[in-house]
């Protein structure tokens, strides 16, 4: 019952954010013909183009015209290069969910059991090198560190290319870029979180029984710290989803956050406004996943 | 203490992930030639294409009528032409030109092509063939252009790709998949651009990386064998340190200027501008900041341009007489002036350099940095005091008229800084250049800077490349 309470309120926010982008790229500065024609374009010329696209219509019949096509999967077109805009979300979206799935892999491998050894060993050096390192990794910039690492492991070592997306290995790095803060972000929570729970009583009680520590972290305290260390990878899941511009540009890789960026640039309207609705619906849907899996790893979710 | 195991096992099986995915060596043995641009094309439709790279693979892929010489007269490329009257302008075909997939281009493509241009309501080359009352054929060879109206610089203007009749008819998409009759044809285009050189075979791709420091890094390692422009400084004089590297230099004619707004009221006392120019060291911005090669403007077309003007005098560095004419204007000091630039990097940095050339004149400079669209449409809308642009690939002196005449404020032209002179006006009518030049020159609608040098930097796999002056890739189809 739950999940589909949830599930119908996906619908007001999949049109709120349909008609908050469709304003917002209506109230930007420019005007999509002028960015079709050119400044050498006569007002005749222009004023022709704008009837025969309906911008000269009121927004209210625009925005109309705009779910009518969106209902029927028709995104409309690129503007500088006239490609249909679902094209160019089928070739940049995948390549986004392919370097987010990996990143946030990597950040949970190396984040997590950071986290757990750091909680094992609160006060100690370990503890101390750890959140050192993790603070560090937190502070460090994709434009920095993706740079950094390209040095390290293209330039001078020669394991990895440089950029590009023709190696099947050309994934490591901008994954790693990402990964590596996420995996700050996630070692943090972990160790706080474990840190809460490690002093409970039911923790002491598992230890009393003779449980091997390995149960006693493994099946009982890291399932009760499940749950904020979920929340964080949910939205880094998001965040992730949405386009990460910065490592997408620097590694040349062709996600649908580049394919945003460059579409704000190129003042390509459309494209803007298709790119800012499927990354919040994918917020949406993560946001959704998230409440689910909540509700898997506590029972007590689905009676709230 | 199960995290204890845990922590080193995934490191070292992250580890053995990152060496066991190791690419390929270093040198590339693969005969293709890779080239990294900043921006890939957006479309390569020649009645599309208004965009540089576009433009610049597009020279490469297809034939157009006319072409520009050293001092860019207008020349016979594909077609001689005569004036047969003011209106009306016959070309006729020199050689045979094959298209790409098999078919003779004949004088019914350069018909179907600008007929075609002419029926596309959403093409921004359209305008400039308004004029165009109708187009006929005389033989397989010969085609006359009708105007609607006297225009000296028609020929000029037929600069656009010739497409086939045949394909045109069936709508073929020719921005992604071009078919012309240049020296290089299209391959393919999933991500980068593959083309092929008709004559030997010869396979190029073209790959977009957009950050600097990544592409360098890349001709560096061997993922790419040439780079040309598009770098800041610094890294072309690393680029030069490099065994491996070999950088060519040449003149530019890319024009970077100051643009002011005639209409603000500060700026509209010529006092005022000229104590800008003076304020300016541009002599030691070039020797500091700019690449070998890049030498000192004084009007849009260079001097080597058959309308460039090679006498204008410069306006040197002297920012006590600059304080002196802010003095002479009446302004109070120092002179607040908002100068509006981009995100570039290296625009950044030439507006940080402005700012402190311009405090010991008493002006102070606050620079607002937008990303390029919010920027450009400020510009064009006026909403600006000073800003920074380039003129990119300028041929012929119309630009003159479109920019400074009075008639040509944006979005009907140019003429961005809203300037308004009935000499200049009278002097562009008459397209008496060296007036113009000089008029323009002493009225300061903008600041003349630099014409930026041009480089390639590339690997040793490549030979005989030269960059050429306005940036053009046309060296792809003849390096080795």
């Amino acid at each position: 019952m739950h999940l589909f309470k949830r599930l119908f309120s996906v619908i007001p926010v999949v049109f709120g954010v349909l008609l908050l982008t469709f304003l917002l790229i209506h109230l930007v500065p420019g005007d999509p013909v002028e960015v079709m024609l050119g400044e050498s374009a006569s007002t005749s010329d222009s004023e022709a183009l704008r009837e025969e696209l309906g911008l000269n219509q009121p927004l209210v019949v625009q925005f109309g015209h705009y779910l009518n096509k969106l209902a029927h999967g028709d995104l409309g077109q690129s503007i500088h290069t006239k490609t249909p805009i679902i094209e160019l979300i089928k070739a940049r979206y995948p390549a986004t969910v392919q370097l987010a799935v990996v990143a946030l892999c990597l950040g949970v491998l190396i984040g997590v059991p950071m986290g757990i050894y750091a909680a094992l060993h609160a006060g100690h050096w370990q503890d101390f090198v750890i959140t050192l390192i993790s603070v560090r990794l937190s502070a460090m910039p994709a434009f920095w560190l993706g740079p950094l690492l390209m040095l390290l492991f293209a330039v001078w070592l020669g394991w990895l290319p440089v950029s590009g997306m023709d190696h099947h290995a050309s994934i490591i790095l901008p994954a790693l870029t990402l990964g590596l803060g996420l995996s700050a972000i996630l070692t943090r929570m972990t160790r706080t979180s474990l840190l809460e729970v490690l002093n409970d009583d039911y923790i002491r009680t598992a230890r009393a029984k003779g449980l091997s520590e390995r149960t006693v972290i493994l099946r009982h305290a890291l399932r009760a710290a499940l749950l904020p260390i979920i929340t964080i990878v949910g939205l880094q899941m998001g965040s992730l989803l949405a386009g990460t511009v910065i490592t997408e540009t620097i590694f040349s890789w062709d996600g649908i956050g580049r394919l945003l960026v460059e579409s704000i640039e190129k003042r390509d309207y459309p494209v803007t406004q298709a790119c800012v609705l499927i990354v919040a619906l994918s917020y949406v849907l993560i946001n959704l996943v998230t409440d689910i899996v909540y509700q898997v790893a506590d029972p007590r979710m689905r009676h709230a | 203490m199960v995290a204890m195991r845990l922590s080193p096992f995934f490191l070292i099986a992250g580890l053995s992930l990152i060496l066991g995915c190791s690419p390929s060596p270093k040198q590339s043995s693969t005969p293709v030639i890779r080239m990294a641009i900043a921006q890939a094309p957006l479309n390569l439709d020649p009645r599309y294409a208004t965009d540089a790279a576009s433009e610049r693979v597009n020279r490469l892929l297809y034939q157009r009528l006319v072409e520009f010489d050293a001092s860019y007269q207008v020349i016979p490329s594909l077609a001689d032409w005569q004036m047969v009257s003011p209106q009306h302008y016959q070309f006729t075909l020199k050689q045979q030109a094959i298209f790409h997939d098999g078919q003779t281009l004949t004088a019914h493509d350069v018909k179907a092509t600008y007929e075609s241009l002419l029926a596309l309501r959403d093409a921004p080359h359209r305008a400039e063939f308004a004029h165009i009352a109708r187009i006929e054929v005389q033989n397989n060879q010969t085609v006359s252009f009708f105007l609607s109206k006297e225009d000296k610089h028609f020929v000029e203007k037929l600069i656009i790709g010739i497409l086939p009749k045949s394909r045109l008819a069936q709508g073929h998409d020719f921005s992604h998949a071009p078919i012309g009759s240049g020296p290089v044809k299209f391959v393919r285009w999933p991500s980068a651009l593959t083309l092929a050189r008709v004559r030997d075979g010869q396979q190029i791709t073209l790959t977009e990386v957009k950050d600097p420091t990544v592409r360098v890094l890349k001709l560096v390692r061997g993922e790419v064998d040439l780079l040309q422009g598009d770098l800041p400084p610094e890294l072309v004089k690393y680029l030069q340190t490099n065994p491996d590297i070999t950088v060519k230099t040449n003149q530019g004619t890319n024009f970077s200027y100051l643009g002011l707004n005639m209409q603000d009221p500060v700026l509209s006392n010529l006092n005022v501008r000229k104590a800008i120019a003076h304020a300016i060291d541009r002599q030691a911005i070039i020797q500091q900041v700019m690449v070998d090669n890049t030498r000192l403007a004084g009007a849009i077309l260079p001097p080597e341009h058959y309308a460039g003007n090679a006498g204008l005098p410069a306006y040197a560095y002297r920012p006590q007489l600059a304080k002196q004419l802010l003095e002479q204007a009446g302004i109070q000091l120092p002179l607040k002036l908002v100068y509006k630039t981009s995100t570039d990097a290296q625009r950044v940095r030439f507006a940080t350099i402005l700012q402190a050339q311009m405090a010991p004149a008493g002006i102070d400079l606050d620079i607002r940095s937008l990303d390029w669209g919010t920027f450009f449409e400020d510009v064009k809308q006026g909403h600006f005091q000073l800003y920074g642009l380039t003129w990119v690939g300028i041929k012929t002196p119309e630009i003159y008229l479109k920019a400074f005449g009075s008639q040509y404020i944006p979005p009907q032209g140019f003429n961005r800084g809203r300037f308004h002179d009935a000499t200049v006006d009278a002097l562009l009518a008459n397209e008496n250049w060296p007036a113009v030049t000089q008029r323009i020159h002493q009225q300061l609608p903008y600041i003349p800077l630099w014409y930026e040098g041009q480089f390639a930097a590339y690997r040793q796999t490549v030979k005989y490349y030269s960059p050429k002056s306005d940036g053009n890739w046309d060296g792809l189809a003849t390096l080795e």
